[in-house]
């Protein structure tokens, strides 16, 4: 088989403007930060983004107007950090479409697509205004039962976007750690791109097949990318740097370009192979 | 206001008032989750444990089932550190099929807007599709407060932005049990907010003058105080002061 290694600024390629596009990691953590920033360094636009919960990665595309819509349960940073404001001021003025989810229905939403169904039951959404106002919500009739059930619209990710700590060149993928939504949104996507940390032999990879999250079949794209997820963090690799997410956050939306060009070499400074 | 409490020369810090409120309302072999954000709830888990719920069961969202310490994760309650020290892997989709079957006993959660009927608003302030203050959302709120046997809330802000007549947009109701803030302790019952207890640091004036409904309650109670156990098991396992972020 051929590897799928291919550069940050390749893959970035896949992804076309108005696709449905999910990340990995949750908040603060394993973000795929590097295809993030490329996609704003490419100009990408009318990007639909589903994450259960997000902070820098849709805040950076919602600065660079990359974004039409956002679902998702949560999008901030945490405690210490503050609020998204880049996603704020986005929806706040008509830019961006926020569909507020719960975090469950985002995961019930990529289950059907992972199974192929086009809806799934949510036994927990009984109340609230979002049954009204989201189009993606639907109380319906438990055809078997007769109660009352809640059902969310699948949602096929055109790209799904996953950093790990290794990955070989086909593309089988192994997270450490917290493994957060990211198996369930390469089931979900039509194509995956997977970015690594480390690119490590298949053979390596063989001796513990057991331990891959992401099998190397449903993978379009292996990136090379150490401290891809930078400035979020990768468990056993390094934390979230607090003082470069507090910087970004002070940044108006025009000096984005300057915070993304900071990043380019870093970023794009490894070639095909994993080599310098 | 106590009169006692003023005499004194330290006063209690009302985070560790919060956090040992929180502590009591768990009970042994509970099954609790927090989400992202929660450093109060975190420590609130793991006092709980050292004190009266040795069984309690600590659920989170990088699915560290039972983390055996909580003073890494310094900038998160999201971090990896919860599932490095933990028991068990359970991730964040299997905590939430937990409650779904009804085996979730309590979710600490948030929220930015409440009424006095129990409604809970973490979305949107005005219109939905073109908001004037565009919130974090509900995270797992819309699922986690009608399934989870209980549901606490948490909120170091209390003033009458936030204890509203009626809340701007419903993200979710039903099974709130108690809302912990500043000032005092909430507990919804009989279909609404009735205030439990205030807090010695606070009055009952003053919990009047920052609630945007009309107070009501059976009788005025004041949120008993740590006791030294609490206080010396605190700086224990939070030794770095998390439970004091928010404030």
């Amino acid at each position: 088989m051929s590897s799928k290694i291919m550069s940050l600024e390749e893959a970035a390629g896949l992804v076309r403007d108005g696709d449905r596009i999910s990340f990995g990691g949750n908040v603060l953590h394993r973000a795929p930060m590097a295809m993030v920033r490329e996609i704003a360094r490419q100009r990408r636009r009318n990007l639909r983004i589903i994450k259960t919960a997000g902070a820098h990665d849709i805040d950076l595309l919602c600065a660079a107007g990359s974004v039409a819509s956002v679902d998702a349960g949560f999008v901030s940073y945490e405690t210490e950090f503050g609020l998204a404001m880049h996603y704020r001021k986005a929806v706040e003025g008509g830019q961006v479409i926020g569909n507020e989810h719960a975090c469950y229905t985002v995961i019930c939403s990529l289950r059907a697509a992972a199974s192929g169904a086009p809806f799934m039951p949510v036994a927990g959404l009984k109340a609230g205004d979002l049954l009204q106002v989201a189009d993606y919500f639907r109380v319906i009739q438990d055809p078997f039962g007769g109660e009352p059930v809640t059902v969310v619209k699948a949602i096929v990710p055109d790209i799904a976007v996953v950093h790990v700590q290794e990955a070989d060149d086909l593309g089988n993928a192994v997270i450490h750690g917290p493994k957060f939504e990211d198996a369930l949104i390469s089931r979900a996507a039509s194509k995956v791109i997977v970015t690594a940390e480390k690119i490590v032999p298949r053979s390596k990879i063989r001796m513990r097949p057991d331990q891959v999250d992401i099998p190397g079949f449903l993978v379009s794209a292996v990136v090379h990318a150490p401290r891809g997820a930078a400035p979020c963090s990768v468990e056993k690799a390094y934390d979230a740097d607090t003082k470069a997410i507090e910087r970004f956050k002070k940044l108006k939306a025009e000096e984005i370009d300057i915070y993304l060009n900071e990043y380019e070499m870093k970023d794009r400074g490894f070639k095909v192979g994993g080599l310098r | 206001m106590n009169t006692n409490l003023m005499n004194k020369s330290i006063g209690p810090r009302v985070c560790d008032i919060m956090v040992c409120a929180m502590a009591r309302l768990l009970q042994d072999e509970d099954r609790v989750f927090h989400g992202v954000s929660s450093q109060m709830p975190m420590v609130a888990m793991a006092l709980a444990r050292h004190i009266h719920a040795p069984n309690l069961v600590h659920l989170n969202i990088p699915g560290g089932v039972n983390p055996a310490s909580i003073k890494k994760p310094s900038y998160s309650s999201a971090g990896s550190e919860l599932l490095a020290t933990g028991e068990a892997y359970f991730p964040l989709e299997y905590v939430f099929d937990l409650s779904m079957r009804g085996g979730l006993d309590v979710a600490f959660l948030g929220g930015v807007q409440f009424d006095v009927a129990g409604n809970v608003n973490a979305s949107v302030i005005g219109d939905y599709h073109k908001p004037k203050v565009r919130l974090p959302g509900g995270a797992g709120s819309a699922v986690l407060i009608p399934t989870a046997k209980r549901a606490i809330i948490w909120r170091t802000k209390h003033d009458k932005r936030t204890f509203v007549e009626k809340v701007d947009f419903v993200t979710t109701r039903g099974n709130l049990w108690k809302i912990v803030t500043n000032l005092c302790v909430f507990e919804f019952k009989n279909g609404s907010l009735y205030l439990d207890s205030i807090h010695p640091t606070s009055s009952l004036e003053e919990v009047a003058a920052n609630t945007g409904f009309q107070l009501r309650y059976d009788e005025i109670r004041y949120t008993p105080l740590p006791t030294e156990r609490e206080i010396s098991m605190l700086r224990q396992i939070d030794p770095f002061d998390y439970r004091a972020k928010e404030m």
